[in-house]
């Protein structure tokens, strides 16, 4: 889509990939240069196929079904903007509470992003889960302040009376804890947070009552 | 209009053209810097750190990796000293923690070289040796290729690891591409024998 | 009030207007809604007060603001009743309706709510006399209590975006430069590089268009100082970032905020969509020819990604790992165009030295620090919270004039600073003045502001394993040094905990520090080895005990304690019995108790709970032999 000249044989060639830095030119293979008026001329006429391809899909009779549907919702929202990547996961985390594959390889296709980036960046991050959870999160503070006032005897307490570990779900799921590095409510600590309701100022006898409030 | 500036690699002077990496010029020099993370027909990715070189600028000696840093006028670099050998030295026995000892290939040959005990830290090891120092060549070889690539990182910190996606295994064209450049011997061939991990097999927790 | 703002004779009236409707005598109560006291149950204090007022139908005549973080956050939830400016502590449902009766219909105050100074135990009224209070200098963070941050016409009121039509209307992008390099504003993140200068190179860096961003990816634990900013007081953030943009020449800004945080982010967005509406954001601010626009990037969950490049690298679309920093962002930074990063902290003071001027900036703090610095006090101090106070400030004051001194009056150990960047600094440097210089020179630094203050029941050994196990989990995996060096001190550090700790560990550890220390790719792997290395060179005896005699001097590391019922003490009381998660102790009403330790897990729920001491923690000795069977316990006389 945009024209590289390679320096070292002179060849030229309409280059289409996905790098911003360097190409390899396929006649000897050396590196070339990509500058950055090149970068954006390439983005822009990705932009333009893009706008097109997208009058393709409004004119579509019928309506995506399933999951490639509720991922095109999201994607139309976000303007079909692959910098948006990790917002979109975010969205789609927070509706579903988890991440299945198919619906990762959907949004590798519509979003047009290669399938190993969607891959690694719902890998890399804490908030994705591509498994199930139970229906209610508990995330226990670990951080410096609520570990020196005693967050790893609520953390043991949680683990023994519910009778998983870290990063477990209960068999009828009910509840799955998680660890988190720091909340950000230091001065209270120990911390945990059920469903995003903050629990602070914790002693061991809090704990029985507090899980009995969540089915 | 790129301009020359001269700097100066290990007592030698040379005069370079500008935007290029300290790794480059020194390959003009005929001087030798090791690198495993490093190939002339890809991006510098900065992930081995054995490329690691003294230099020193308005008076302060710094430590970086000579595949990254471009130069600039009035640069003195020095690729050999007691602390540079001291760090790779180290850096090759930390890698072996991931990949275990029985690697061929480019850094059997560098350990040699440095003296590195690669079994100093095998007791620390937890898990299986999988002969790979995470060094991303396979995967910018094969995003090269394929434009999407067969191979990806998945996870993050000590859980990093390269998988095959089980979706994107047809569009693999048995081009040897990532076992041609691997510094570790672990991938042993393309098409019928797996070399990676599935995807499926890391999630489920069979791997 | 949903019309654009054409001009800066319109925002002036609209200011006048505002504050015309308001009446400074009327009875208010400031009541601090953030997160923190979110958990403490502010809502239902906040719900209760609003009944009370719809109840005695006083809805016009009382105002109940809900604010920021105040500070305070140990004698939380607080309170501020205007005007006379009466502080009241430790709020619970109950006192809502009396508050509303005596307070503020009676006029009379309640004691028992109030202050109370634990060494004269007289009790203080007025917020500027409170000991926590008296010592700090809080430009930034008193403004928390003037407003509620969902209303932008509070903000106005109280002389919001004044600064920012000085620098519209009054300044050239030159001048508002050189005004931020004369009063030495230095980056609030932890770097400490000259503000100034920053934005200096991004102006003068030739490619177009550029970019200002505003790091609000708090991940050092302890440290809550950008939270409670950006919920209590968003707008001042927003006019720092549009001043910036102006003087550095840019159309487009992103905030970044961690996912941990939904009240800031919530707050931020609101802050933003209210100021597009009035025409402080978009197309021709103000009616002048400078356009600026803001977007909102939500973060996921990695420590990393708060390093500048890693950011930008997330911002970009693709996962957050940092890049060789050998250019500078400010040069080349998202898209590989010009971009300035600063703290949240950094940008909020931009619209004080604007107003105040330079002069009064510098006045404050030492010659090579200016300006005040907010800490976040946390750990075992009496009065834990957000403090505000001038650079220069020594240690000791911290922990003791504004602290009030180590909880339950124990010794005093350590204090952490810097987050996991920085390293432990012992009682004999008490005395060093805090600002970017001095705690460098011994191994340490102030980092964003996080101090953690440690008492004799912390053990240095487990802290230092802490911290390296919190960067081993954060850590991006990218380069060799940092995560095969991290994993391996990790697993020495496990060892010695354990009691399986050699001779040849410490030596180890030196070696592979100096490898973490240069060879690493960011500034998460090159300062990863200070907590470690600080802690062995100032708690030296306490690694000896654990290597070579296997005994925690603390008795925090589980593997190397027990815990043991004296009979001598016990009472029989069944309290240890009923609350022990494992049914591990075993003894009955008139039978002393006594520990099986097999089944033991060391959680220290028995110890926690008994009213006798008679739970003891043993270690470095072999458990004394139980009691024999139907030991009667000896009963103690009065109770």
């Amino acid at each position: 889509m945009v024209l590289l000249k390679c320096r070292h044989c002179d060849y030229k060639w309409d280059y289409e990939g996905i790098k911003e830095h360097y190409a390899t030119c396929p006649n000897c293979r050396y590196k070339v240069r990509i500058t950055t008026e090149q970068v954006d001329e390439l983005h822009k006429r990705k932009m333009d196929l893009k706008i097109k391809n997208r009058y393709a899909v409004k004119n579509r009779p019928f309506k995506l079904k399933g999951i490639a549907g509720i991922v095109d919702g999201f994607v139309k929202e976000y303007n079909y903007d692959e910098s948006m990547l990790i917002q979109i996961l975010l969205k789609l985390q927070e509706n579903f509470k988890w991440l299945p594959k198919e619906m990762l390889i959907e949004l590798s296709k519509q979003l047009k992003v290669p399938l190993s980036q969607v891959y690694q960046a719902a890998t890399f991050y804490k908030s994705f889960t591509v498994a199930p959870r139970g229906r209610h999160l508990i995330r226990v503070c670990m951080g410096t302040s609520c570990k020196v006032r005693g967050s790893q005897l609520i953390l043991d307490i949680l683990e023994s009376s519910l009778g998983v570990k870290n990063n477990e779900t209960t068999s009828d799921g009910r509840f799955t804890i998680e660890t988190v590095n720091c909340i950000g409510c230091c001065a209270l600590g120990p911390v945990i947070t059920v469903d995003d309701e903050y629990h602070g100022n914790l002693k061991s006898f809090d704990i029985e009552r507090i899980l009995s409030k969540y089915k | 209009m790129v301009n020359s500036i001269t700097i100066e690699i290990d007592g030698k002077k040379i005069k370079v053209k500008e935007g290029i990496t300290i790794l480059e010029a020194a390959n003009q020099l005929n001087i030798d810097i090791p690198n495993l993370c490093h190939h002339e027909e890809l991006e510098p990715f900065g992930a081995c750190r054995i490329c690691s070189v003294e230099i020193e600028r308005k008076g302060r000696t710094r430590i970086v990796a000579a595949c990254c840093y471009p130069i600039e006028e009035g640069l003195k670099v020095k690729t050999r000293s007691e602390k540079i050998d001291r760090i790779r030295k180290a850096i090759l026995e930390l890698a072996a923690v991931t990949s275990g000892e029985n690697v061929t290939g480019e850094m059997r040959s560098l350990a040699s070289e440095y003296n590195a005990d690669l079994s100093k830290f095998a007791s620390r090891i937890t898990f299986k040796p999988t002969k790979c120092i995470l060094c991303g060549l396979c995967v910018r070889r094969c995003t090269e290729a394929t434009w999407d690539s067969v191979i990806g990182f998945v996870g993050r910190g000590v859980e990093r690891q390269i998988v095959e996606f089980p979706e994107k295994k047809d569009i693999c064209a048995v081009c040897t591409y990532c076992h041609d450049v691997c510094p570790t011997g672990r991938i042993k061939s393309t098409g019928a024998d797996p070399s990676f991990p599935s995807l499926d097999d890391v999630l489920a927790g069979r791997e | 009030m949903k019309r654009r703002i054409k001009s800066l004779e319109e925002l002036e009236k609209l200011r006048n207007e505002i504050k015309a409707k308001k009446d400074p005598n009327k009875p208010t109560i400031a009541i601090c809604v953030g997160s923190g006291c979110i958990a403490l149950g502010v809502p239902e204090i906040v719900k209760a007060l609003k009944n009370d007022i719809t109840r005695r139908n006083l809805i016009e005549k009382v105002e109940i603001r809900e604010t920021g973080c105040l500070g305070s956050c140990e004698e939380g939830p607080m309170a501020i009743i205007y005007p006379e400016e009466i502080c009241y502590f430790r709020i619970k449902t109950e006192d809502a309706s009396e508050i509303i009766e005596k307070t503020i219909i009676g006029k009379k105050i309640i004691e028992r709510l109030l202050y109370k100074d634990p060494n004269t135990g007289r009790t203080v009224k007025n917020l500027k006399d409170i000991p926590f209070y008296k010592y700090q200098l809080r430009p930034l963070l008193e403004k928390n209590a003037l407003f509620d941050p969902k209303k932008i016409e509070d903000y106005i009121a109280q002389g919001g975006y004044s600064a920012l039509t000085k620098c519209l209307f009054k300044m050239k992008p030159e001048d508002i430069i050189s005004e931020i390099k004369t009063s030495n504003l230095r980056g609030r993140g932890g770097g400490g590089f000259p503000t100034g200068t920053k934005w200096q190179t991004t102006k003068e860096a030739p490619e177009d268009p550029k970019y200002v961003i505003v790091n609000c990816d708090e991940g050092d634990p302890g440290a809550f100082m950008d939270r409670a900013l950006m919920e209590g007081n968003p707008h001042s953030i927003l006019e720092g970032l549009i001043i910036g943009a102006i003087a550095i020449g840019s159309q487009q800004g992103f905030i970044y905020v961690r996912e941990e945080y939904p009240l800031a982010l919530e707050n931020i967005s609101l802050a933003v969509r209210q100021a597009e509406g009035l025409g402080f954001l978009g197309k021709n601010i103000l009616g002048s020819e400078f356009s600026f626009n803001v977007r909102i990037h939500r973060g996921a969950g990695a420590f990393v990604s708060g390093e500048s490049s890693a950011l930008m690298t997330a911002i970009e679309g693709k996962v957050g790992e940092p890049r060789p920093k050998y250019v500078h962002t400010a040069v080349k930074g998202i898209w590989n165009r010009p971009s300035c990063l600063n703290n949240v902290e950094t940008w909020a003071n931009v619209p004080l030295i604007i107003l105040n001027g330079a002069k009064w900036f510098r006045g404050i703090g030492t010659k090579g620090s200016s300006g005040t610095k907010i800490f976040s006090l946390v750990g075992k101090v009496k009065n834990t919270g957000l403090v505000e106070v001038p650079m220069g400030i020594t240690l000791q004051d911290l922990v003791y004039k504004i602290g009030g001194g180590i909880k339950e009056d124990k010794e005093f150990k350590a204090i952490q600073t810097g987050g996991p960047s920085g390293g432990f600094i012992p009682k004999k440097y008490l005395k060093l003045p805090v600002d970017f210089d001095e705690l460098d020179k011994i191994g340490s630094m102030m980092g964003s502001g996080g101090m953690v203050v440690m008492d004799e029941d912390t053990c240095m050994v487990d802290v230092a394993k802490y911290f390296v196990d919190f960067l081993l989990e954060e850590s991006c995996g990218k380069c060799i040094p940092c995560r095969d060096g991290l994993k391996v001190l990790s697993s020495i550090l496990d060892d010695i905990c354990r009691g399986g700790g050699k001779k040849e560990d410490t030596q180890i550890i030196n070696d592979l520090s100096e490898t973490i220390k240069e060879a690493s790719l960011c500034a998460l792997g090159s300062t990863a080895a200070n907590p470690v290395l600080t802690s062995l060179e100032y708690f030296k005896d306490e690694w000896e005990q654990h290597i070579k005699e296997k005994k925690c001097p603390a008795k925090a590391c589980k593997a190397l304690i027990n815990y043991y019922i004296e009979p001598k003490k016990c009472q029989a009381c069944l309290l240890c019995l009923k609350e022990c998660p494992v049914n591990a102790i075993h003894g009955d009403k008139d039978q002393v108790h006594w520990i099986e330790q097999e089944k033991c897990t060391k959680c220290g729920a028995c110890y926690d709970i008994c009213n006798f001491n008679a739970v003891e923690r043993i270690s470095g000795r072999p458990v004394p032999p139980l009691p024999p069977n139907g030991t009667k316990p000896i009963r103690k006389k009065g109770k």
